[in-house]
């Protein structure tokens, strides 16, 4: 169940980093979001998962409620991204389930592949959703490693990182046209 | 609830001072007001006193409050001796913002909510505005706060023991690109307003984030502490010949301006690495000259620079002196501090060190000149902080008793 | 002392029954007081900062002596924790006392006859405060930064004066004040404390001792080349340049006397005495041929202070007591004169020809005087320092030459009349010809008590009395010899009659083998620059675009190289 909700971080991470368009960024984000809530659920970390998938859900509205909706996937040139988005993949899979020990292997798949994706598309992007959608992801995906701690951390990360990718689309520069 | 009310103060104030801002001189009151609040709970918390009122256990430690104490006063200072045509209520709002923000950090219980936090920030500075589009804007401190989460990540894996060498370098190239130094450098448009420019990172937020990064660095990898120190002597030194030799040939004043941050920051990153009571205590006066020195000079000198306007007067120079560090000036203290840290150390650190400190001197003549000719208001606040600084550099113990050294 | 031990001095305790010794911080808060004074009256249009700054000058001096002459024995007074670790502390001894009077009245001379704008004099007033304080202060640090206060105050007034002239290197200067700061740093590490009483000599291991001198040889200017105390020499004016040599000059001998405290007596080797004695040689040499070379009169006297400075770090580095009352009285005389010589006129005259006559070190002045004292404490030091004795000896020969041949030299480019007085400079250096007789009493009264501090001498040997110093080998009786060589002198002046000299350019009576091609060499590798057809490799403008573009292909690759740094 966790190596699902995993690949389904990854994967929207996979989708934020292909995708140009709004509707393809608020899959992405979606994903990322649903994928850590169950992680996060399976870990018996209720309240936490509700934040992000709250923030998750309000960072898809205003995604899909304003600016042009198209989808935006692998636009033209995008090969290097698709070769981003798998070998972050693989790295991840190596060092969470072979590099690294212990329990919680979904969690460190997600963590470090979204982390890394997320850091990508903010690197590469010129336009601000994609840049406005990758720091929200990045967000739900620090607000989970923060389970990866000894010490339990609490509702604040989940929190703050709820808030963050809620507020990141809310911003006006989100509203900008083009993706 | 003082560290609540250190965050939630200024924060309001920011905001209260944001809606007044078509009525400007109820803005500063109010500002002010909520300001010197905030700051007074800054004061009264007990360091290391943990408090939970609202469900999270926030704490100040005794240099986070001493660094906070530092950025209030350059608020101060620069808000009651603005730059000229500048908006007083406008700054008053982005530097209570700021301040709210570096409580926050300040008082955060772990890394995880720090580098949360830090987004949070970097995306409300991105948003503010300026001459350069929000993607560029958000690129390096969100750059950071992926490598600072990386690192956190790592170092809480079990596995290989490089996974905690792995964790160093994820912390300390995450706090480059945070502060924007070297090799992790800002894009930066020098016609931008400060508030909005990477100086906001590297003069107002960076101390603050800096220390809660590198303090909290040392209890997640103990087993890479001295790779982590190595690091950040590394990395300083780096910066130190390139924040000196750049500020020197640079072509634009305000370029040079901001790569004599980046200098000092050299020496800052070194003396955290110093991992010795001396190298914390220099770190603390670098530190405090960055925000109370040469950020306001910064400020106060983006007018004449405009304007393309060079002087010589005894306050130019003994600005450029200031600058440079030499005596009797808060820098050389520091640097006291840093040469018998780094002698403690490694005596040869020392001396490069030392070499690495006659840098300072060409291009802080060079930024010395480019304040002008300062009058009124700002000729005072001019005063105010080269009379800190001398006082500060004669008489160190008040700050490092505040910062718990 | 254990490194990092709190120590908290005792609350300051009355040392006699009139002075507290919280009065020993007068000698630096009056001339900190008298800086704000003057400032006060510059912004506010009162036209009285000159006397402001006369009274407050003289006053200082008057402290001084206030201190020191109803006690004469060392006075501490505990600043406690400033926070450098180590508690700080004045004191005044008989170094600090000579000291402070070779900083204070020469500048009280100039402060009181030249006028200057209040801004000036504001930061000049600081100098002298800062100056004061390092040769008051009880350990290295404080003197570190007070010295490096000094240095700083010291271009600040070159700089307002005529940013245009020139000046002594700034970075030169810092890294003299950095460079004791870590020597200040390193006695700490190793010893606990740096306060100059309290360091074991163990502490004082060769390294440290090398760096130390490199400190003051930076410091004071103490180069066989032109250093800036005679650069200073060239300037357009000549208010700033006095009171810079008044103040700068002295501190570097002041750490070189000092670290023959913390050394019990001695550098830690015996070589280190002859080196330095020899740099000391090589800085009066390179003065006497510059001298005997200079073109108008103004450039022959911007080298009587190197000269008679390399004179006294001979003196100070045999490591004798003689040597070092000489070298002392040395430096006495170079106080003097460097009041009078910004005083000094650019045309012939009687005040000229006195000032050179005092210089050259003619019999009975005081400078001759110690230059005798000087040269016999070397060869009474014997082995390689009896060769720097003779060398010493036809540095003096090359001196006098240089000074007859001064006085039919042109005179100068001139300086404004408004900063000259002939007849004080004449008197002043007058005075050091006088008291050529008095040379006993001058060693009794500043430099016998000072070295008696850092150089305890032998059981049952004196350097004399008022009337005679006496010496390893014989008895110098300076007032029953010089008083009558005095007293002829004037007999000659009165009845000698008006003398006429031609002033015209002289050639030099040698050039050095070698000198010009290192000034071309010198001037070489000013002009060098990269060769057209790799200025290209060099494109400093591109490499700043590169680093400054926010370019993630940079960043990534910095973040593989620190992993492959870190990870081999």
């Amino acid at each position: 169940m966790t190596g699902v909700a995993a690949f389904a971080a990854w994967l929207g991470a996979a989708m934020i980093v292909l995708a140009d368009g709004r509707r393809g960024l608020a899959l992405g984000i979606g994903l990322v979001a649903v994928g850590f809530t169950a992680i996060a659920w399976a870990g018996g970390v209720w309240l936490g998962g509700a934040f992000l998938l709250a923030g998750g859900a309000v960072a898809v509205i205003e995604l899909l409620r304003s600016g042009p909706q198209d989808w935006g996937l692998m636009p033209a040139g995008s090969t290097p991204r698709l070769i981003l988005a798998v070998a972050a993949a693989i790295l991840s899979l190596w060092m969470a389930a072979s590099v690294t020990t212990g329990p919680g292997a979904s969690l460190r798949f997600a963590s470090l592949a979204v982390l890394g994706l997320t850091a990508a598309r903010l690197l590469q992007s010129k336009a601000a959703a994609p840049a406005l959608t990758g720091a929200a992801g990045l967000a739900i995906a620090l607000a989970s490693a923060s389970e990866l701690s000894p010490n339990h951390p609490g509702f604040a990360p989940y929190l703050i990182a709820a808030v963050i990718a809620a507020g990141a689309l809310l911003l006006p520069a989100a509203r900008s046209n083009g993706a | 609830m003082e560290p609540e009310l250190a965050i939630g103060l200024p924060a309001v104030g920011a905001v209260i001072t944001a809606l007044l801002h078509p009525r400007p001189r109820a803005a500063l009151v109010a500002g002010a007001v909520l300001g010197a609040a905030g700051i007074a709970a800054v004061l009264l918390a007990a360091p290391g006193l943990v408090s939970d009122q609202l469900g999270v256990s926030l704490s100040l430690s005794a240099m986070s409050r001493a660094l906070l104490l530092a950025a209030a006063a350059s608020l101060a200072l620069i808000v009651a001796f603005p730059p000229p045509r500048a908006d007083r209520s406008l700054l008053l709002t982005w530097g209570l913002a700021g301040i709210a923000g570096m409580a926050a950090i300040a008082a955060a219980p772990n890394l995880d909510d720090v580098i949360l936090l830090t987004l949070a920030i970097a995306l409300l500075h991105a948003a503010m505005g300026g001459r350069r589009p929000l993607a560029a804007r958000l690129r390096a401190p969100a750059l950071a706060v992926a490598l600072l989460g990386a690192g956190l990540v790592f170092a809480r894996l079990d596995g290989s023991q490089i996974l905690a060498r792995f964790a160093a370098i994820g912390l300390v190239a995450g706090l480059a690109a945070a502060l924007g130094t070297l090799p992790y450098i800002h894009e930066f448009d020098p016609e931008e307003l400060t508030a909005t420019s990477p100086i906001a990172w590297i003069a107002f937020l960076g101390p603050i984030l800096a220390l809660a990064v590198i303090t909290r660095a040392h209890e997640l990898i103990p087993t890479a502490g001295a790779i982590f120190a190595a690091m950040l002597i590394g990395l300083g030194l780096l910066n130190v010949l390139w924040g000196g030799l750049a500020s020197w040939l640079t072509e634009k004043g305000t370029s040079a301006w901001h790569y004599s941050f980046m200098a000092d920051w050299g020496l800052a990153l070194c003396a955290f690495g110093v991992l010795l009571v001396d190298g914390q205590a220099a770190a603390v006066l670098l530190l405090y000259g960055i925000v109370l020195s040469r950020l306001p000079l910064y400020l106060w000198s983006r007018q004449s620079m405009r304007e393309s306007i060079q002087t010589d007067r005894p306050i130019n120079l003994l600005a450029a002196a200031m600058l440079a560090g030499a005596a009797p000036f808060a820098g050389f203290a520091a640097r006291l501090f840093l040469l018998r840290g780094a002698t403690q150390l490694y005596w040869p650190l020392a001396l490069v060190i030392g070499i690495g400190l006659l840098l300072w001197l060409p291009p802080s003549l060079r930024l010395g000149r480019s304040l002008g000719a300062p009058r009124g208001r700002q000729a005072l606040g001019v005063g105010i902080a080269l009379a800190l600084s001398v006082a500060i550099g004669l008489y160190p113990q008040p700050i490092l008793s505040l910062a718990g050294l | 002392m254990a490194w990092g031990e709190d120590v908290t001095l005792c609350p300051s305790y009355t040392l006699n029954s009139r002075m507290p010794s919280i009065a020993l911080l007068a000698p630096v808060a009056i001339p900190l007081a008298t800086a704000g004074a003057v400032a006060i009256c510059g912004v506010a249009g009162w036209k009285i900062d000159r006397i402001v700054l006369a009274a407050g000058a003289w006053l200082a001096i008057l402290a001084l002596i206030a201190l020191w002459a109803p006690v004469r024995s060392t006075q501490d007074l505990g600043l406690g924790q400033l926070g450098f670790s180590t508690p700080s502390e004045l004191r005044l001894d008989a170094v600090g006392f000579a000291f402070g009077l070779m900083v204070l009245v020469p500048a009280a001379v100039l402060l009181t006859l030249q006028p200057r704008p209040w801004q000036e004099g504001t930061v000049a007033a600081l100098a002298v405060a800062a100056a004061v304080l390092a040769v008051e202060s009880g350990g290295v640090i404080l003197t570190a930064v007070a010295g490096g206060a000094a240095a700083t105050l010291a271009i600040v007034q070159l700089d307002v004066e005529d940013p245009k002239a020139s000046r002594p290197p700034w970075g030169v200067l810092l890294a003299a004040w950095l460079a004791l700061s870590w020597v200040g740093a390193i006695l700490q590490v190793r010893s606990g404390t740096a306060l100059y009483s309290a360091v074991p000599v163990s502490a004082l291991t060769v390294p440290v001792f090398m760096l130390l001198a490199a400190a003051a040889l930076i410091a004071s200017g103490l180069y066989p080349w032109r250093g800036w105390a005679s650069q200073l020499w060239g300037r357009p004016a000549l208010r700033s340049a006095g009171l810079v040599v008044a103040t700068l000059y002295p501190l570097g001998f002041y750490l070189l006397v000092r670290a023959y405290e913390m050394g019990d007596g001695r550098y830690p080797q015996s070589w280190m005495q002859a080196a330095l004695a020899a740099i000391g040689v090589l800085v009066a040499f390179g003065a006497a041929v510059r001298a005997q070379g200079a073109s108008t009169r103004r450039e022959y006297l911007g080298e009587v202070i190197p000269g008679l400075g390399g004179f006294a770090l001979i003196g100070i580095s045999l490591g004798t007591p003689l040597g070092l009352v000489a070298g002392l009285a040395t430096l006495a005389v170079a106080a003097v004169l460097a009041a009078g010589l910004p005083l000094l006129p650019d045309r012939a005259g009687p005040a000229s020809l006195v000032v050179i006559a005092a210089a050259a070190g003619l019999p009975p002045g005081l400078a001759f005087g110690v230059r005798v004292l000087g040269l016999e404490a070397a060869f009474e030091a014997g082995n390689p320092l009896g060769l720097i004795g003779i060398g010493a000896a036809a540095t003096w020969m090359v001196s006098i030459i240089a000074a007859a041949r001064a006085v039919g030299l042109p005179a100068g480019r001139g300086h404004p009349a408004s900063e000259t007085k002939p007849r004080v400079a004449m008197g002043l250096a007058g005075a050091t010809v006088i008291a050529g007789p008095a040379l006993g009493l001058v060693l009794a009264v500043l430099a016998t008590p000072a070295q008696a501090v850092v150089m305890p001498a032998p059981a049952g040997s004196t350097v004399g009395g008022l009337t005679s110093v006496v010496t390893v080998s014989t008895v110098l009786p300076a007032l029953a010899l010089f008083a009558p060589v005095l007293l002829l002198a004037v007999v000659g002046y009165i009845y000698g009659g008006t003398m006429s000299v031609r002033t015209q350019p002289r050639s030099p009576l040698f050039v050095l083998p070698g000198t010009d091609r290192l000034a071309r060499l010198r001037e070489e590798m000013r002009a060098a620059t990269v060769p057209a057809q790799y200025r290209s490799l060099v494109d400093l403008r591109a490499l700043e675009a590169a680093a400054t573009g926010g370019g993630p292909l940079l960043w990534l690759a910095a973040l593989v190289a620190l992993a492959f740094a870190v990870t081999r």
